[in-house]
């Protein structure tokens, strides 16, 4: 029988997604060529998706040959495609490493406007949770670890303390020029 | 009052703003600003994040566009900046299709690869090897090697995932970094040894022998990660299917030790397994009873891994699937759908009389 078994590959995710409450494109990358090649099929994807995903949050779909799992929090959608002969759980697994990531990144406010404002974290999550296909990690603590996040806390320590130089350095000169 | 919630909109998009009516030919312009020195890594930060994301929105450059971006972009190798860097590669590997003569940062990035900075190696080798092709890749091939076997399990699953990318066009090159690969299966990380698992297995694809061995050795190894153990079912099922006669009886074994396993993605591969191979109803028992308890689980993805599942037995053992009538009745209303649907379809194949009724 074709199919009844899973297929020993690890290029499971097919796709993943970020929509906003239009329905609109803010991140998606597609893994499998053969799987909505063009950006125009893409979209209509996306559209057809969220007109059936946006009302009812029940997790997972079945649509146009895929299985697709989701979650969504105030006005951001998230998507896992995986290929319908897949084990749904694991698709499951990387959705919640995504959302996680995400939310960690985004110090749990979840929502489009703080999303837009550190995308390129956000991007770079996106590229090490899922590479060409293939789950290359699925623990939000250590993708977020591997995104970055370190750099953006250290400079902003150094740049406050400097800061403080600075102002101390201004309120010198004027009361010298006084 | 409609310019008036119009406004309001727009006020709530505020931090959206710098992301919308963006087009390329601004874009193009502000790349020039790359190769001003010294690097500015926060304003390149944000130039690099404009441009990948409207690549990502489906903006289509033309070669010629692709390769004056990617060259602006080599000029950012200078900054240290880790974030700054992250982001070079990420657009090297999305323009890397587009662009012509992307070689020639293979240098740069080999430098990063074999470089002290952890957060650097893994990401280099990742972009390394989507632009890399089989001549330059033999040039690289001892890096990689070593970077298979590094203590960082970050950069040995990036190492192990490029080395599975590879396979699809050099496969005589990758097999000769199988011995590395094997070392790496016994990895304390999760997924350095699922990923490890995949390149050995994957060079051992059309070698039916070195794979039973393989499958044989693993099956009684303490494997924790539970992908690799998915995996792992996957070729035991495999090889079980192409040989059903007795030999196949220790893999069914180690599947259906799996069914006790304590993660949910483990126990439902192996219950998938089972419900496809095993031929009568009553060795069936423990995997349907597994899947009878997903049916009955909160979460609709559980449900629904049970209910289609279940689905597909039943073309087979209708009397197996039979047991779970009440948990597929309590299905029917079930708030997906998709759930609802199965259970429905499942039910009307395995129906009697009696079940009409209620």
């Amino acid at each position: 029988m074709e199919g009844s078994l899973f297929e020993p590959t690890l290029y499971i995710v097919k796709g993943m997604c970020i929509l906003d409450n239009d329905g609109n494109r803010i991140l998606a990358k597609y893994y499998d060529k053969d799987i909505l090649p063009t950006t125009k099929e893409q979209k209509a994807f996306e559209k057809n998706l969220f007109n059936k995903t946006h009302r009812a949050n029940a997790e997972i779909i079945m649509l146009e040959g895929l299985t697709c799992v989701y979650k969504s929090n105030v006005d951001l959608f998230f998507y896992v495609m995986g290929s319908s002969h897949e084990n749904e759980l694991i698709l499951q697994s990387v959705l919640n490493a995504l959302y996680e990531s995400v939310s960690i990144l985004l110090r749990r406010n979840v929502e489009k406007r703080v999303l837009m404002e550190n995308l390129d974290a956000v991007m770079l999550a996106f590229d090490e949770i899922c590479d060409g296909g293939v789950i290359l990690d699925s623990d939000p603590t250590s993708i977020v670890g591997r995104t970055a996040l370190r750099t953006e806390d250290v400079p902003l320590g150094e740049q406050t303390v400097a800061q403080v130089l600075q102002s101390a350095k201004e309120q010198l000169k004027w009361s010298l020029l006084k | 009052m409609s310019s008036f919630r119009r406004d309001k909109k727009e006020e709530e998009d505020g931090g959206a703003n710098m992301f919308q009516n963006l087009d390329k030919t601004t874009l193009l312009q502000e790349a020039r600003y790359f190769n001003s020195t010294p690097v500015n890594p926060k304003k390149c930060i944000h130039i690099l994040t404009k441009i990948i994301y409207l690549l990502n929105q489906g903006e289509k450059l033309t070669t010629q566009e692709a390769t004056d971006i990617f060259f602006a972009t080599t000029k950012l190798f200078q900054s240290k900046d880790v974030m700054l860097r992250r982001l070079v590669y990420l657009s090297i590997k999305e323009l890397s299709s587009l662009a012509q003569d992307v070689i020639i940062v293979t240098s740069s990035l080999t430098k990063d690869m074999t470089g002290k900075e952890d957060l650097y190696r893994a990401a280099a080798i990742r972009a390394l090897c989507s632009i890399t092709d089989s001549t330059m890749l033999q040039a690289i091939e001892r890096y990689m090697k070593q970077a298979i076997v590094d203590k960082n399990p970050a950069v040995s699953s990036a190492a192990l995932v490029s080395a599975l990318h590879l396979s699809a066009t050099v496969p005589d090159l990758v097999r000769r970094w199988v011995n590395e690969a094997q070392e790496a299966i016994m990895s304390d990380n999760m997924m350095v040894s699922y990923h490890a698992l995949a390149v050995v297995a994957g060079a051992r694809r059309n070698d039916r022998l070195s794979t039973v061995k393989l499958v044989t050795k693993l099956s009684r190894a303490p494997i924790r990660s539970p992908y690799a153990l998915c995996l792992l079912i996957r070729h035991a099922a495999k090889l079980a299917e192409e040989d059903p006669s007795e030999a196949s009886e220790p893999y069914l074994e180690f599947i259906e030790s799996c069914l006790r396993h304590k993660s949910e993605i483990v126990v439902y591969e192996a219950a998938h397994a089972v419900v496809n191979l095993r031929k009568s109803a009553r060795d069936l028992a423990q995997a349907v009873s597994v899947l009878q308890i997903f049916c009955g689980s909160s979460k609709a993805t559980l449900r629904l891994a049970g209910a289609r599942t279940l689905a597909k037995l039943t073309t087979k053992h209708p009397s197996a699937v039979s047991a779970c009538t009440v948990d597929l009745e309590n299905l029917i209303s079930d708030p997906n759908r998709s759930v609802a649907t199965l259970a429905v379809t499942t039910l009307l194949a395995t129906g009697a009389e009696s079940s009409i009724d209620r």
